[in-house]
Parts: structure tokens; sequence; C-alpha cells
């Protein structure tokens, strides 16, 4: 579904990703780990257009994203939930949706999409016309996630959705992801620094540093390598 | 003699009355100017100079449209310049789309993300010198003759009254009540556009966060011409229904321009709505204060009150705040 050889970003002079390999296929459930600064949140947005590389090539479902612009890859249907929830401040949670929902894909679902978000997370439903700007921190990933959602996306990506929530938030997060990834088969890529809970649910994994993967495999690869075990697990 | 005391003060009433129906009139059209700037500048966070030139533009095209083009013989003297006003705002969008391509669009919205103050210095130097270049383009292409749209409706009046036994009659002038009912009509179908349609709320979107919006599938660059585009058109649509009762020659721009930007300010940045508000209060401040102030302090006036409200409420008399608390 989502294939990228030889990516490279400079920003400036500095390598923000070298030679980055990935794939997700169709349905699956991958996870990009790694520490602070090691090029995920760019990766993420060299995908979306936000950033554009210096090499290497991007293709979603057979299309060359690099090709088009930022704007014009989210009417393909991927949705981004960027980092930092990135909310719009100054709209209602509802308008937020519908801005979600602002692709073609996403008007002609909106109904059911709507009903299916405010069955997750159901606090969105009861603050519908609150300014997003003035909701909690927990309540504002929510909304990010589900504005990806009401685009009727095929491929979610979601960069550190547990950025700065408390552990009970966290894991009401990781379970609605976990939902709609196997109750709608929505295709997931998930960046996260909470690496036991994120490897948990995930098919595959990489593992990203300083711009490189330094390892990629399944679920058990991962958790067993030493470097992952060392800097993330305290083992 | 007690007569008289009683008629001393029925002649206040009634200049207060008179004064405060004119404020109310051209506070709607000042309401629908600010409403223009308000999407480029409140909204967009755009500074624009040239506003003040788009209104006169405005002004220019419905007078030429009316003499020129014989839209009188068409529709008759008195519906010919409200529908030239009208027509004042597709071809100022058009211009205004234009503009935004070519020029101003290469110090906002995107082009700008990073830089320093958002691009406004660019901004400011840039309109300024566009402001410069209309008025003085105006000069040689219109001359430097105060013009006016005439229409039979600008020496007519409503009188209503006699009120309070007798004493008090105030005269409504026509034109201004035509050109405040149409400056109602359309600032209301813009407060429909941008709260009810999905392409209206995208500009909202696209100012508030261009970089999540874009990952919507908003053009954020579309979003900001399209909006500049609308700002323009709809304060040249103020400026041909202020042509029909207030002279203007090419740098009547400066006359107007203080006043959106204080309605803007006034009303709350970032709210439609708060704009027209905004420019009303300017409008009735403004007709007000003339009964008490000589015609030079009129705009004076406007800024202590300004002042006052800004004092007190400094997001504006509609503006909140969408950060938590
Ligand atoms: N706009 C930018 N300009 C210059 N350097 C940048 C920019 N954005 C990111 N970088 C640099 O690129 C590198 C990768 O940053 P990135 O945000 O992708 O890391 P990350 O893996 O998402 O980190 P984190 O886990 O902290 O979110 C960092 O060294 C960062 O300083
Ligand atoms: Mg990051």
């Amino acid at each position: 579904m989502l294939r990228i050889e030889g990516l490279s970003v400079a920003y400036g002079g500095l390598k923000a990703l070298v030679e980055v390999d990935l794939e997700v296929s169709e349905g699956e459930f991958v996870t990009i780990v790694g520490p602070n600064g090691a090029g995920k949140t760019t990766l993420f947005k060299t995908i979306s257009g936000t950033v554009a590389p210096v090499a290497g090539r991007i293709s979603y479902r057979g299309q060359d994203l690099l090709a088009l612009p930022a704007a014009a890859r989210a009417h393909l249907g991927m949705a981004h939930v960027p980092e930092g929830r990135q909310v719009f401040k100054t709209l209602s949670v509802d308008d937020n949706l519908q801005m979600g929902a602002y692709v073609a894909a996403g008007r002609r679902d909106w109904v059911r999409n709507r009903k299916r978000i405010m069955e997750l997370f159901p606090v969105l439903d009861e603050r519908r016309d609150q300014l997003a700007g003035t909701l909690s921190g927990g309540e504002q990933q929510m909304l990010a996630i589900a504005r990806g959602l009401a685009g009727s996306p095929h491929l979610l990506m979601l960069d550190e959705p547990s950025m700065g929530l408390a552990p009970t938030i966290t894991d009401a997060i990781f379970e609605r992801i976990r939902a709609v990834h196997k109750e709608d088969g929505l295709t997931i890529l998930l960046v996260e620094q909470r690496v036991a809970e994120a490897l948990e649910s995930c098919d595959r994994g990489y593992l990203l540093d300083t711009g490189r993967v330094a390892l990629h495999g399944s679920y058990e690869t991962l958790l067993s390598d030493a470097r992952v075990k060392k800097a993330y697990l305290g083992m | 003699m007690k007569r008289a005391r009683v008629s001393d003060l029925a002649i206040i009433v009634e200049s207060f009355f008179q004064a405060a129906v004119a404020g109310i009139l051209v506070g709607c059209i000042y309401g629908l100017m600010c409403c223009g700037l308000s999407l480029i500048f409140g909204i967009m966070r755009v500074i624009n100079f040239a506003q003040g030139e788009f209104l006169m533009l405005g002004m220019y095209f419905a007078f030429y449209l009316v003499t020129g083009f014989g839209l009188v013989a068409f529709l008759g003297p008195i519906y010919g310049p409200f529908l030239a006003a009208l027509l004042a705002g597709p071809v100022l969008f058009v211009f205004g789309y234009l503009l935004h391509q070519y020029l101003v669009g290469r110090v906002t919205g995107v082009n700008v993300i990073g830089a320093e103050a958002e691009g406004h210095y660019a901004q400011l130097i840039l309109t300024l010198g566009l402001s410069l270049v209309l008025a003085n383009g105006g000069l040689i292409l219109f001359g430097s003759v105060p013009q006016v749209i005439r229409t039979p409706l600008s020496s007519t009046a409503w009188l209503i009254g006699p009120l309070l036994g007798d004493y008090v009659e105030i005269f409504i002038n026509q034109a201004r009540a035509y050109s405040a009912l149409v400056s109602i009509l359309v600032a209301v179908g813009l407060f429909q556009f941008m709260a009810r349609s999905s392409l209206g709320k995208s500009l909202l979107a696209a100012a508030d966060n261009p970089e999540a919006a874009s990952y919507m599938g908003i053009d954020v660059d579309r979003a900001h011409r399209l909006a500049f585009a609308i700002g323009t058109g709809i304060t040249a649509v103020a400026g041909g229904l202020v042509a029909t009762y207030y002279p203007f020659q090419p740098y009547v721009g400066i006359d107007f321009v203080i006043i959106m930007y204080a309605g803007v300010v006034l009303g709350g940045i970032g709210s439609v709505a708060g704009a027209f508000l905004g420019g009303f209060v300017i409008g009735v401040v403004q007709q007000v204060s003339t009964m008490v102030l000589p015609i030079q302090l009129q705009n004076t006036a406007i800024f202590v009150v300004f002042l006052i409200v800004v004092m007190f409420r400094p997001h504006g008399l509609f503006g909140r705040s969408a950060e938590r608390t």
C-alpha cells in the first residue's frame, strides 16, 4: 500500500533521514519507534508532503506521492494525525470533524463516520460545540484522531498519540486505535515512544535511529533486540 | 416661555434621533466594508493597506457602470446604482484573486510560514506601495473631480413622525436606507457562507493551522487567495453603496481604511460577524458624535470609543479566546 525507497531528507545541511526503506501492506499495523530526533516526524511529514525529500521515492497504492502537492495527497485516502494534535483551536469540535471530512470520501460517508466517531469517543459528542482549543489535552488527541477518521481513510498515520497524556488515557487511545484497525479494517502506521504498548499491538515494527532504519521485523524480533530492550524497556 | 423650552428639548431629541438613524444606516455599510477587511486581516492575518483603494475601485466601477454603460437607463435610476454596487463584487473578486496570485500571495500564507513576523514586514511595504499605485493610477484614469453616483433616492427621504406629540420629526435618507439594506443582505450571505459551507470553514481552518489543514486536503494557498479575493469583492460592494451618498475621488480610500481597521479590531479579530458589528458601532459613534463635536473631530470620537473598548475588552467586543485558561 505504502512503499518508501531510499528516502533521504535534509534540513539545510543537516541530514534528518538517510536512505530509508519502509513498506506497509494493506490491512497491516506497523509501528515506528526510535529516540527523540530520530526523524520519525520528518518521515511522516515527507509522506504527507509538508517536507520535501532530497532523494528517494514514495508510492501509495501505485501512485507516485512525490509528484503531488500536500493537499492532493489527503484526497487519496491517507489521514495524518500530526504530532502535538494540531487541532483547529478556533473551530468547534464539530467543525474540526467536518474539516476532517473535507475530502470527497469524507463527505460521502459523513453520517456513518460521525456516528462511528461518537461511538469511539463519546466525550466529543458531549463537547461538539466547544472550541477545540479549550479541550483538555486528552480530548484534543481524541479529536485529532477522530478528525483523521472523518476522512474515510484507508491508511491512518498517527504521530505519537500518547504524547503528554496520562497512562489511563493513553491506554484508552491505544484501545481505540486497535479497534479501528480490527473492526474497521484500517491500515495503521504508528509512531510511538511508548514502545512496549505500541509494539504489543502491531504486526511489524521499525526502529529508526539518527535518520536510518536500524532494525525492522516482527513484534518478537524487535522486542528481543538488545538495543530496543536497553533503550526503551529498561531491561 | 414654557413652550420655548419644550421645543429646545425637542430639537435636541430630534437631532439625536436623526443622528442615531443616520448612524445605524451608515453603520450597516461600514459593517459590510469591515467584513471584507476581516477576511483578509482578521482571518488570514494579512496586513493590507490597499483595502481603502479596493473600496475606491468599487466606487468607480459602480460609477462608470451607471454613467457609462447605461445601467440607469436599463434598470431605472433607482435600482441601477444598487445593482452596479453588487456587480462591483464579482469584478473586484477577480481583481483580488489575480492580485493575490501574482503579487500579494508571495508574502502571505504558505510562503511566509516561519518567516520573520509572519511576513508582515513584506506585506506592509507591498500593500502600502500598492495603495499608492492604485490611488495615483486612479488619479490619472479617473481625474481628481469628486464624483457621486446620482440616484433620485439621494435627495429623497421618508419622514417619520411627528413623534412625541408633534415635536419630533425624523428624516430617513432613502439612498442610505437602501444601501444599508443591501449591506445587510450581502453580509448575511457572507456569514452563511463562512458558517455553513465546507469551503467557508476551510478558509478558517487554513488560517488556524495551515499544516493541519493541508493534511485534511485543504489547499492552503488557494484558501488564502480565495479569502483575499472575497475580502476585496465585499469591500468593493460597500464602496459602490457608499458612492450613492458620499462624494469620492481617487484618494477617498484613506478616509475609510482607518475605519475598517478600527472596526475589525473593535469587533474582535477573527470574527466576520464581529467585524460587521464593529463597523456598525463605528458608524453610530461617528454620526452621533457630530451632535456634540465639530465635524473635523468625528474620527477622534471613533478612536476614543475604540480605545475605551480595547482597554476593557482586549479581544474586541465579540472576540473569544480559543486558548485554555
Ligand atoms: N524544521 C526543521 N528545521 C531544521 N531541523 C529540523 C526541523 N525539523 C526537524 N529537524 C531536525 O531533524 C531531526 C529529526 O526530527 P524529527 O522531528 O523528525 O524527530 P522525531 O523522531 O520525530 O523526534 P521526537 O521523538 O522528539 O518527536 C532532528 O534532529 C531535528 O532537530
Ligand atoms: Mg516527532
